[in-house]
């Protein structure tokens, strides 16, 4: 009988129809393509629904469907990985790809845009391929995929091509997300050519056969003379390097602010489901590779944990409301890669789950917003929008409480066993990992502070207050399409973190904890029991669980959570102290030269130009005179001398048919004589 | 999966006996008012015969599994092999009819044209089904003598006549050649069909080794001829260049793929080379790095788009034959002769809609060199945008299916680990280096440079297009969807080989 993994290959199929039918038919339709994106994508949502229902009654899914090239042992193929993480972000995905196509009626449709039928195609276009992505069976696929969703992303952020910010904007994201690519290419052959396959699952699968070679059951073939571990962490981090380009982390996350030039409802996509979370969802993907490998389990918490506090900081001093965003967007992706790089893999798929709900939720809001202030997106110029818009008010507070990470609101509940088993780990760990665990925490628990604070600022400078300006007092009114996506978002970004409740699980058993139960139960080698005993494993992760002193299991728990809550109030209550009042003031004056630096995003810019300007072009040149001088000479000495040969051979054709018996007849002989010496026939 | 029938002698010719009666079928509608002959019912006709032809060849394909029925007490069969090589005829076949309704309007004895074209394909194959050296040699003179007739089409036209005699010539030549190899073998083994001639090879006498040798090199030199091959390769460049286009795209695809079927059958089946004693491998070795290196060096000096894509022709036979050249002892056979009826089956829509883009610009009048190309894609966007991706899928871009069957090719002669081999593999990669260069002299003129004079494109020619963008469409499909075929081909190869 058809179950739902046989409808499987239409989650991705449904959106790419819609490209279609969007791009050469969106010119006739009403809502220009807009229906059949929706149409598409809620079929997606509704049939990962049922393969998540499927999984969950215990069945799990590893086939291929189309091999591409079918050679040798290991043919190059594509196929469908269908368990409890990638139900869990088919879903995910799905929801959001819907809700940001209803929204886009109200921000594109009804704000009169042209180009509809390109945007909706190049929407479906992108859902399709992250939707793909998520179900890819092996890491090829997967980087094509990966591929297609940044091509989409630059598609999209360059929607408004005719305005000077958005093409530049939409280069900026493809060479800086390609730079890292660059690496994750690398390691794609480097995995093939280590283990011979690319498959993420099943007995045959790379995290599998590197397990068994760490364990000395195996043989791969290492590169450069490295041991084992040694060059499978050079191969993690490699694969690493594309993950820190898409989810924009330090220092690759350059590109996500300036890609604000987008449409806003292509930024709630990105942000939240699909380009960004691409990058974490792979680490999710093949944590049974990197759980075995602590130096690079080191370096993801370390480069999360920074880039939590990094982000966060120049959150603190922006003025358009967007920007606030984006800084907000890489420092929670800091937070993910820090909860998969400290341990905490279902802490991770938490985390990625509410923030995708409240991120998305917040670009939506701020979409409102930006619609109701005509486009203006300057926070100084609004003030006063809570009586006017409450649906968007509620809905963006609701977010923002779980941005934040204030009880009971869902971001609190992911970010706190984030932060919860960085820490446990880091006590509990000897060595250097332990170390570099707690410095990573130390950072994630001084970005919670920061989080509260631009969070609160933002919501205070743009719906508190007395209106700012003209705008502000008679704002452009919204429609149900805006609303509904935002209350569906609202509801869900206050309660989501009921799917793992740790804490109280922690004190009465009978809450379940759902999510940790369901990552937990996966295939074979797939699921977080598995991944578990990896990362404590002494010969692999080599890390284990401690406690603060004298709290025990349950208090430290509970501390943590409590000083990760206190933190996030006590930023947030700086900032209401701050911009309370009818008439708030920039405060950023008090901050001295370091305002210079935070609004200069600490020069990140500045030196990425120097990067690709001052080193880069001066390594081109010589790359240049190099090429001209010997490669061209090469080239041109080779093409003078197959050219002249060539008019010899012309010469030879000489049209008289004589001459062509002549000539093949003695061809004939010289292939006789030849061969005839050589097999000794006379 | 289906079930696999058995499939009665007749039925199983069903390609070969509904190309032959559409000949016929073709003649008889002409005799009844031959001045007044349409153009739409004869290309219909002949397009709905070879398609039907196409239809029949995957129905049997599906239905038997390309199990082997052997005909005609072993003269004929049929196998994944002569059904995988009949798609392609017929495919290239009705291409080429279809793009003819256009071409043709403006000439008489239409009828005759498409009888020879069909009665050809008729022959090529019962060429890829011929089992006995008798049955190969008969189809090939069936393909043969109507193509020497197609080539001098335009009795008015000198180029044309001097290149339909020249290609005559050649060809009686070579059949000479060929049916005196064939004599030779004969003559050692005492048997005409392919497997007989198998088992009578460990029998022969000792001195009989090099009679046995010149026979199968002779018999090379006539494959050599219909594939166009160095050193028989002589009449390619002034046939195609003479011929009309949609005849160029005929023989330059259609009847190369027929010799390469017959070579392919001949010698795995008859001479397998682990009992032969004679080395024809370094023979394919030598005529494949030959023939592909003076095709493309020749291509590279030219000044005429349709010359150049003939000798581009002869260069692709060069690398077709790798697929003989590498079957060395130590290679992967069924990948290695797969790896060649791939690239076959995407050189027979490439080339073909190359040589149709010819027939175009003939149509339209414009002339036949680089520079009257000039800015043609300024008048003819899609049909230049088709000509691109032909011409770039030939060079091995990944455009088209052109990459991937070049890749198999390559991977094919690497897998094989000899010298000869690696030495072909890598004067493939030369070679297809250097063919990007004439090809995209094609595309440069199209798309950057100006018009030279105010030329205006006479009208979009419905059928000539609709072929060019089925051929181009194809050939773009096959980049992605070439896995289907992979399996048929090394399947058909490797029940072929045993």
């Amino acid at each position: 009988m058809a179950g739902a993994f046989d409808f499987a290959p239409a989650i991705a199929l449904l959106p790419f129809g819609s490209f279609l039918v969007a791009l050469f038919l969106g010119q006739y339709m009403p809502k220009r393509g807009a229906l059949a994106g929706i149409i598409a994508t809620v079929g997606s949502l509704l049939l990962s629904a049922w393969v998540a229902l499927t999984v969950a009654g215990g069945e799990t899914y590893n086939e291929p469907v189309y091999t591409f090239v079918a050679m040798g042992e290991n043919p190059i193929q594509f196929g469908l990985l269908l368990d409890q993480l990638s139900a869990l972000m088919l879903v995910i995905v799905s929801l959001i790809a819907v809700l940001v196509h209803v929204f886009s009626l109200g921000y594109m449709n009804d704000e009169g845009e042209t180009g509809l039928p390109r945007y909706y195609g190049e929407l479906g276009l992108f859902t399709a391929s992250m939707l793909a992505f998520v179900m890819s069976s092996n890491l090829l696929m997967a980087f094509m995929f990966f591929e297609l969703v940044g091509l989409c992303s630059y598609l999209l952020i360059g929607f408004w091509f005719r305005r000077d910010g958005p093409p530049s904007a939409a280069k900026k994201a493809f060479l800086v997300t390609r730079f890292g690519d660059y690496f994750f290419l690398i390691g794609v052959v480097a995995v093939f050519a280590t283990f011979g396959t690319a498959q993420f699952a099943g007995e045959e699968s790379f995290p599998h056969l590197a397990e068994l070679a760490l364990s000395g059951e195996g043989q791969v073939t290492t590169m450069f003379g490295l041991g084992a571990e040694a060059w499978f962490t050079v191969v993690g981090l490699l694969i690493l390097g594309g993950v820190m380009g898409k989810s924009a982390q330090f220092p690759f996350h350059t590109w996500l602010p300036d890609a604000m030039e987008g449409p806003t409802p292509v930024s709630a996509l990105i942000h939240a489901a699909t380009m960004v979370a691409a990058g974490v969802y792979l680490v999710a993907r093949i944590y049974g590779f990197y759980a075995l490998l602590p130096t690079a389990l080191a370096v993801i918490a370390l480069v999360g944990g920074f880039t939590a506090l990094f982000a966060a900081t120049m959150g603190v001093v922006k003025r358009e409301i967007k920007q606030v965003l984006a800084y907000s967007t890489i420092s929670q992706y800091g937070y993910i890669m820090l909860a998969l790089g400290g341990g905490g893999y279902v802490a991770g798929v938490f985390h990625l789950t509410t923030h995708a709900v409240f991120k998305a939720l917040l670009f939506l809001g701020a979409g409102s917003v930006i619609i109701a202030m005509h486009h203006n997106e300057n926070m100084w110029d609004m003030g006063g929008l809570k009586d006017k818009m409450p649906v968007t008010y509620y809905a963006f507070l609701s977010g923002s409480l779980a941005l934040a990470g204030i009880v009971p609101f869902s971001g609190f509940w992911s970010k706190d066993e984030v932060l919860y088993e960085t820490l446990v780990h880091g006590i509990g760990t000897d060595g250097g990992l332990g170390v570099v665990l707690l410095l990573a925490y130390a950072m994630g628990l001084i970005a919670v502070f920061f989080t509260g604070f631009y969070t609160f600022r933002m919501v205070l400078l743009t719906f508190h207050g007395k209106p700012r300006s003209d705008t502000a007092r008679n704002p452009h009114g919204v429609h149900w399409n805006v609303k509904g996506p935002l209350a569906v978002l609202g509801v869900l970004a206050a309660t989501v973190g009921a799917i793992n409740l740790v804490p109280v699980h922690a004190l009465v058993g009978s809450v379940p904890e759902f999510l940790h139960d369901w990552l937990y139960y996966g295939p074979e080698m797939l699921n977080g029991h598995h991944y578990h005993e990896l990362i404590t494993a002494g010969e692999f992760g080599g890390m284990s669980a401690g406690e603060l002193p004298g709290l025990g299991e349950t208090g430290t728990l509970f501390a943590s959570a409590g000083i990760s809550l206190t933190v996030a109030l006590a930023g947030s209550a700086l900032a209401i102290a701050l911009y309370r009042g009818d008439s708030p003031v920039e405060h950023t004056d008090r901050l001295g030269s370091a305002k210079t630096v935070l609004f200069n995003n600490y020069y990140q810019d500045e030196y990425q130009v120097w990067l690709a300007q001052g080193l880069t072009m001066n390594v081109a040149r010589a790359a240049d005179k190099f090429d001209q001088g010997v490669v061209d000479g090469v080239v041109n000495g080779v093409s003078s001398v197959s050219l002249f040969g060539g008019s010899r051979v012309r010469r030879i054709q000489t049209g008289i048919v004589s001459n062509y018996a002549t000539l093949l007849t003695l061809g004939l002989v010289a292939l006789l004589v030849g061969i005839g010496l050589m097999g000794g026939w006379f | 999966m289906l079930q696999t029938l058995q499939i009665s002698g007749t039925a199983a010719l069903a390609p070969t006996l509904v190309l032959g009666v559409t000949a016929l079928l073709l003649l008889l509608i002409d005799s009844i008012d031959p001045e007044e002959s349409s153009s739409a019912l004869l290309s219909g006709v002949a397009t709905l015969g070879s398609l039907v032809a196409l239809a029949a060849a995957g129905a049997i394909l599906v239905a038997t599994g390309g199990e082997p029925q052997s005909l005609f007490q072993g003269q004929l069969v049929v196998d994944g092999m002569s059904l995988f090589f009949t798609f392609i005829f017929t495919s290239v076949t009705t291409l080429v009819t279809l793009a003819s309704y256009d071409y043709l309007k403006e000439f008489r004895y239409k009828a005759e044209f498409y009888t020879l074209v069909m009665l050809a394909a008729t022959g090529m194959t019962l060429m890829a089904s011929s089992n006995s050296m008798a049955t190969a040699f008969v189809s090939l003179e069936l393909a043969s003598l109507p193509s020497y007739a197609l080539v001098a089409f335009l009795k008015n036209n000198r180029g044309s006549v001097e290149a339909g005699l020249k290609y005559f010539l050649i060809g009686a030549l070579s059949s000479a050649v060929f049916v005196y190899g064939i004599s030779l073998v004969y003559g050692v083994t005492g048997s005409l069909q392919f497997d007989a001639i198998a088992s009578e090879l460990g029998n022969t006498g000792e001195g009989l080794v090099g009679v046995l040798g010149v026979g199968i090199l002779m018999i090379i030199g006539g494959f050599a001829f219909k594939t166009a091959s160095v050193p028989f390769h002589w009449w390619a460049p002034e046939a195609y260049e003479g011929a009309p286009a949609p005849v160029s795209a005929f023989l330059s695809s259609a009847s190369k793929a027929a010799g390469f079927v017959i070579a392919f059958r001949v010698f795995t089946v008859a001479f397998p080379q682990s009992t032969v004693g004679v080395d024809w491998v370094l023979a394919f070795q030598v005529l494949a790095l030959v023939t592909m290196t003076l095709g493309n060096f020749a291509a590279a000096t030219q000044e005429n788009v349709k010359r150049m894509m003939a000798y581009s022709s002869i260069g692709h036979a060069g690398y077709v034959l790798i697929a003989l050249g590498a079957l060395t002892g130590s290679a992967n056979q069924a990948f290695v002769l797969g790896a060649g009826m791939i690239h076959l089956v995407v050189y027979g829509f490439m080339n073909t809609g190359a040589f149709l883009f010819i027939a175009l610009a003939e149509y339209w009048g414009v002339g036949r060199t680089f520079e009257d190309y000039n800015g043609l894609a300024k008048q003819a966007p899609v049909a230049c945008v088709a000509m691109t991706v032909f011409l770039f899928s030939l060079a091995g871009l990944p455009i088209g299916g052109g990459f991937l069957s070049k890749f198999f090719l390559i991977a094919a002669a690497v897998e094989a680990a000899t010298i000869g081999t690696y030495v072909l593999a890598f004067a493939l990669v030369i070679n297809s280096a250097l063919s990007l260069f004439y090809y995209s002299r094609v595309v440069k003129a199209m798309w950057i440079e100006d018009p030279v004079g105010d030329f205006e494109v006479g009208g979009y020619p419905t059928g000539l297009y609709a072929a060019i963008i089925v051929a181009a469409v194809a050939t773009f499909l096959l980049l992605p969807a070439l896995g289907l075929f992979t399996n048929v081909a090394v399947d058909a190869a490797a029940s072929m080989i045993q």
